[in-house]
This record gives C-alpha cells, structure tokens and sequence, in this order.
C-alpha cells in the first residue's frame, strides 16, 4: 500500500515545482502548500502509514464540521508529520469529489495558515514575504501602512464592503492597506490557490477512499427552503443562483447579494434567507445574518437586467427589463419558444 | 438568409463605406484570439461568434464586405467561434472604458458641446484615474473616438488582462464613484472630525484638494461660515486639512455641511461612464479605425486628445456633394469646420458628401 500511495503522491507533488535550497521544515508546516513544502515531501519521500490517514481524516472531519483546522505541536517529528497529513487529507478531499467539502476544506486550510501568519507576524515576520511571494504579490511597508499594488488587491481581497475600492486609498497603482488586511489578502490567496489545486487527480489507497465515505456522511443535511416555496415564477437567473447555492458551488459576493435582494423583495423573510445561504462552503451564521437583516431593512432595490448582465449574473435573454417584473407566462414562454427554435 | 432588397441611400452609403476599406490595412491585437461582429445598415450586431484569423484576412474581409458595424470582443479566447460563451475558453481581456455624451437637445445629432465635454471627461478619466490613481502608463492605452457620441479607452496590458468580472466592476464602481462613503473617508476621534489630506490617495484626496479651491467661491465658502469669508481664516482651515484635521476650525455643524457639499461634489469627482461596459466581458466593442454606421465618421485613433476634434479629424468621406431630402427637422450641424442647416423636414440640399452620408446614416434624410 506504501508503494501505491508514493506513487500517487509524487506524481501530483512533480506537476508545481521549482525550490533551491535548504528547507525551512518549522515554515513548511505552517505552510504546506508552498512550494518549498512540496520540495521538502518529494526530497524525504514521506510515507503514508494507517496512522496519518486516521489524523487526515481527523483534519478534513475538523474542517467540514468545524469549519477549522486545528493547530499542532512544534516538535521536528510533529512538523514532517503534519506534510503527510495535509497531503493526505488533500487525498480524501479529493476522493470525496464533491464541491462543498473541497471548498469548505480549502477555507479551512486558509484559516489555519492565517493564524500562523498571525503569529509569524511577530515571530518569523521573514515568512510573511515567503508566503507573498509564493503568490508573486509584492507588499511594500511604509510608516502609515501597507501597500499593494492594485491589480493583486483586487484579485485577491475578500469580496465585501470593507475592502471596497472606492474608499481605499488607492494612488499611483498602490492600494494602503493594514497589516491586518495584508494576512487577509494572503488567506484569500491561499483559498484561491488551494481550491485551484484541488482535487489531485490520482488513484488513490483504499484506507483513503475508505475516509472519504464517511466525511461525506459528515455533510450537514440541508432543506432549500427556497425549493419548497413556489419557484415557478423565479427568473432563470435567481434559479441558477438558488441551484448553484443548493450544488454547493461558490456564489460569488455580488450573486449573494442579488439573491438576498430579491428574496427579501418577493417578501422572504430574514431567517427563511439565512438557510438559503446555509449551504454554502463558507456560510457563518454571523456574518450572513448580518449581511441578510441589513439588506432586508435597507430595501435595496433590485439590480436591472443590465447590471445583473454586467456582474455575469444574467444567465437568460428574458426581455423583461428588471429580474422582478419576471412573469414565466410571458418571458418564461418566450424563452421556451425561442429554445425550440434554436 | 434572404437578401433584402437595398435603398439607395443604404447603396449609397455601401459605396462609400466600400471606397474606405478598399486597400486599407488594419492591426488588432491578438486578431485571432478575439469575437467579431458586424452589423448592417437596420442593426450594430447582426452577426457575432465570428473568428478572423489574421489581420490580413481580417483587411481583405473589410475590403469586400464593407460591413456598416464592426466590433470585437473586448476579451481573448481559444476558441472565440465557439458557443454558448462558456466554450469559447476565455484567456484575458483588456480593460475598456466607454464614455458617452450626456443626453442633450441635440440628440442624435450629437453638438460640439456635447463632445467637448465628454473629451474633458475622457481628459479627466486617462489623467486623474488611470494614471494618477491606477499608475497605469499611457502607453498600455490606446484611445479613440467611438465614432458617434464619445470616447472608448482600452487598457492593453498583462497586468490587468488576467482581472475577472467583479475585480473589473469594482474598478468600474471607483472610477463612477459608485459606493464612495463619507463615513469612510471621514472619522471622529473624541470630538473632532479627521479625514483625508492632499496626498491620501482615492476619493479622499480628490475632495480634500476640489473643496480647498472651492472655497475661494464666496458662496460655498459662507454656507459653512461667516467667518471664512476672510482670507486667514480659509488659510487656516486649509492648513488644518492638510494634516487631515478637518475638525481645526471650530464652525458650528462643520460635520453635516461637509457631508452635505461632498454629496453634492461626488459626480463632479468621479467620470461619467457606463460601468456595464466595463465590467462586461463578453462585450464587443467598436473596432478603433472602422466606420460608424450611424453617423459615416470614423472610430479614430486619437493620440493627441486634448487637441482631437473629431467632427474635422473623424471626416473621412470628401468626395463631391449629394443631393439630399430631409425626412425630419434637422438642426444646425457643424463638420468639417462648416455649419450646415437648420432644415425643414421636405427640405432638399445640395451638400458635401461627408454631411449628406452624416445625415442619410442617422436615417434622417434619403437621396433626393
Ligand atoms: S434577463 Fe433579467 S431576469 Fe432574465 S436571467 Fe437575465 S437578469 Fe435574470
Ligand atoms: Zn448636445
């Protein structure tokens, strides 16, 4: 069984690589996704035993159930460990092959590494600019803050108000940002290249495939409220939201919050939202709640067809101007008509 | 498809539109990896999910079709023939800006006003955002006329070609200055207001330095006190702000004036653009250098913008004159540095070939 998980292993480890140098194994770690951790697994060939995929299994349970991932030991043995566990949980993610847990996985893992980049903040501050640049993101320190160049602040800050960019101080190509928002930044890149790097196309163990049939047993059973209410007039383009969200697909922020709109439009109330939103990877409770009850009080009006187009929402041609005014008799038969014709 | 039988105006202007593709040569960047679509005397797209392999195809195509619409994809893709748009395989796109003229009484017979003022929005946009704000090069820009009512600005760069739908929305959002907060931009220690300085950057910076020119106005500058009709006292206010301490000056209700006149600054801060176009990438754009079909000027290139007019430098048809009937009332019009009209609907002209083609391509006249 050694033998077929080293092949597996090594071949998806060989697909990103290009290190020189020594291995820092305290820094691989903290950050088995770099690609020094995976020059440090390829160089000590590290063995898969019963024992790491139990504690595999035990870090992909924490981070669908939990939503975190628990921190370890510093001890040398601990840290080359803790490589062929996250390889190996990356291996039973994948075998679960199923949208939710990966993303939910991947969220998981980014917290982690952003509590280590916390920490390293203060006791390795040299591991942030590793990690920086494993993204090829260039931060520079000045006295009031830090700055990012624009391009990478907008790939990869988190979607929400905070980090909108018409109130940043954004000048010369440089966004001002803290040294707070700078870990963030990083967390969302380590979500984005994680979820990028997943799932690892090999065949995997049996004791592997074995775990990830009960982590898909661990998958919170979710009622869409919203399929029970009358769907018939929903327009093709809350549809797809509400089937991505229930398929466990990543709605982006601005999807989100068009579906709140509309929902709390047709009368919805805020709790019957909130489980809407349940199913999503990175759902807490928190912050949706939040989110729904202030777009529910504020009574947003609803985006037209035109600005659902312009933020790739719009997934039908259905004339009717503004996703409300949807009346499937109308747009519905238009639209089914013009399918036929096709 | 049917033929339609063609008007002679349609005819005429298909000559015309012939005469300048003929033996004209045209470079797009990356040709083969863009969408394409043409339009025809009655529609801007009739056809799209078009692929053209080379620029020379892409000149020879122009030179027998003579299309009265020509646009591309904004976006790169493998396989830009390929439908629905999810198989198309997207790999980039530029970043383009879309300015158009505000609606006027001049309506579609767009007037000079109207163009220059939405030159200097495009002035303002290429100055104060993408470069002071974004640091992007003029180099990675080419701009040009939109061929009717305005000015398109394309962002060809690596940089930016790798940004996805809603990074481009919000750069889209900060140069419309959609979702700019006072809130955010200002803050309260204790009791007194701070906010942003001549050098904050963004939107802070903007309103910090247009509310200390404007306060040479005697109007605005009383609606906050009577006491900065005197020249110290605004030197003292304006010294104050540029440490960020807006609270310096102790004028009764400072905090909700200030946020009622930034209200009222924000569209003269931000530029006037259509931020679908923006953020949409699988718009097709006007190809820079084609005709516009609705007005026979062409799409320009522009590398001098302040001094572009582009009702003389847009003009490319100076062959003769037509005689034409107006089928509605048109306005005083200016090309080619001559005013023609107004005319009466019935009216019958004699004119240059460049304002007869203006007129027949708005629909507002026919050959008489
Ligand atoms: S046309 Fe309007 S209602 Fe229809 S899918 Fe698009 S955005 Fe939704
Ligand atoms: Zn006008």
């Amino acid at each position: 069984m050694n033998q077929e998980w080293q092949k597996a292993m090594l071949e998806y480890i060989n697909k990103t690589m290009h290190f020189q140098g020594m291995a820092d194994l305290l820094f691989c770690s903290h950050y088995p996704f770099s690609a020094q951790a995976k020059e440090y697994v390829t160089q000590k060939g590290l063995q898969l035993s019963t024992e790491i995929i139990e504690k595999a299994e035990k870090r992909v349970a924490d981070a669908i159930v939990l939503g975190k991932i628990r921190k370890v030991a510093q001890l040398p043995e601990a840290q080359e460990e803790e490589l062929a566990i996250y390889a190996a949980s990356r291996m039973i993610v994948s075998a679960c092959a199923n949208r939710y847990i990966m993303n939910r996985y991947c969220i998981a893992e980014a917290k982690r590494a952003g509590e280590y980049l916390a920490s390293d903040s203060s006791a390795h501050p040299e591991y942030i600019g590793q990690v920086a640049s494993e993204f090829g993101i260039k931060f520079e320190s000045t006295k009031e803050g830090v700055l990012v160049p624009v391009v990478d602040y907008l790939v990869f800050s988190p979607r929400s108000y905070d980090y909108k960019l018409s109130n940043r101080r954004l000048k010369a190509g440089k966004v001002l940002i803290s040294s707070h928002e700078k870990i963030r930044i990083l967390e969302e890149a380590i979500r984005k290249r994680m979820e990028s790097s997943l799932p690892v196309k090999a065949q995997f163990p049996q004791e592997v495939a074995e775990a990830a049939r009960r982590i898909v047993k661990l998958m919170p059973k979710i009622e869409i409220s919203a399929t029970k209410v009358d769907q018939k007039n929903y327009p093709p383009c809350i549809k797809k939201l509400l089937e991505d969200l229930a398929l466990n697909i990543n709605v982006p922020h601005t999807g989100r919050v068009a579906l709140a709109i509309y929902l709390s439009s047709i009368g919805m109330k805020p709790e019957q939202i909130i489980d809407i939103f349940r199913s999503a990877p990175d759902f807490s409770e928190k912050v949706t709640r939040y989110q729904v009850e202030y777009i529910s009080s504020k009574k947003y009006a609803m985006p037209s067809c035109s600005t659902m187009d312009g933020y790739g929402l719009c997934v039908a041609e259905c004339g009717c101007g503004n996703p409300l005014r949807y009346k499937d008799e109308i747009h519905g038969a238009r639209l089914r008509r013009l399918e036929k014709r096709d | 498809m049917l033929a339609q039988q063609q008007t002679p105006e349609e005819k005429y202007v298909k000559d015309a539109f012939m005469s300048y593709y003929k033996n004209r040569s045209f470079s797009v960047p990356e040709v083969h990896q863009r969408e394409f679509g043409f339009g025809g005397w009655e529609r801007k797209i009739e056809f799209r999910h078009i692929k053209i392999g080379t620029n020379q195809e892409l000149s020879a195509k122009l030179a027998v079709e003579a299309p009265f619409y020509i646009s591309y994809s904004v976006s790169y893709y493998q396989f830009p023939d390929a439908r629905p748009m999810p198989k198309k395989a997207w790999l980039g796109a530029d970043l383009v800006f879309d300015l158009d003229a505000k609606t006027h009484e001049c309506g579609k017979f767009t007037c000079e006003r109207c163009l220059q003022e939405v030159k200097r929005e495009a002035l303002r946009l290429i100055e104060d955002f993408l470069v002071a704000d974004f640091g992007l090069s003029k180099k990675e820009m080419v701009v040009n006329f939109s061929g009717s009512r305005g000015y398109h600005v394309h962002v060809i760069s690596n940089e930016v070609k790798r940004l996805d739908r809603e990074a481009r929305r919000e750069i889209a959002d900060y140069v419309a200055g959609v979702g700019v907060s006072f809130e955010r931009l200002f803050w309260k220690e204790g009791k007194k207001l701070f906010g942003p300085n001549f050098s904050s950057g963004g939107y802070g910076e903007k309103f910090a330095k247009a509310f200390c020119s404007k306060l040479n106005e005697d109007a605005f500058a009383l609606f906050f006190s009577r006491k900065l009709k005197l020249n110290e006292e605004k030197e003292r206010l304006i010294g104050y702000i540029q440490k960020g301490e807006w609270g310096g000056v102790g004028v009764v209700g400072f905090e909700r004036k200030l946020e009622e006149k930034f209200k009222q600054m924000l569209p003269e801060l931000s530029v006037n653009i259509d931020a679908n176009v923006t953020a949409d990438i699988t718009k097709l754009i006007r190809m820079p250098e084609s005709l516009h079909g609705g007005s026979g000027l062409a799409a320009k290139k522009v590398s001098q913008l302040d001094s572009f007019d582009p009702l003389k430098d847009a003009v490319v048809f100076r062959g003769g004159e037509a005689k034409i009937r107006m089928s509605e009332t048109v306005p005083a019009f200016q090309l080619d540095d001559q005013t023609f009209g107004p005319f009466e609907a019935g009216e019958t002209a004699l004119l240059p070939q460049s304002a007869a083609i203006f007129l027949l391509c708005k629909k507002a006249a026919v050959l008489a």
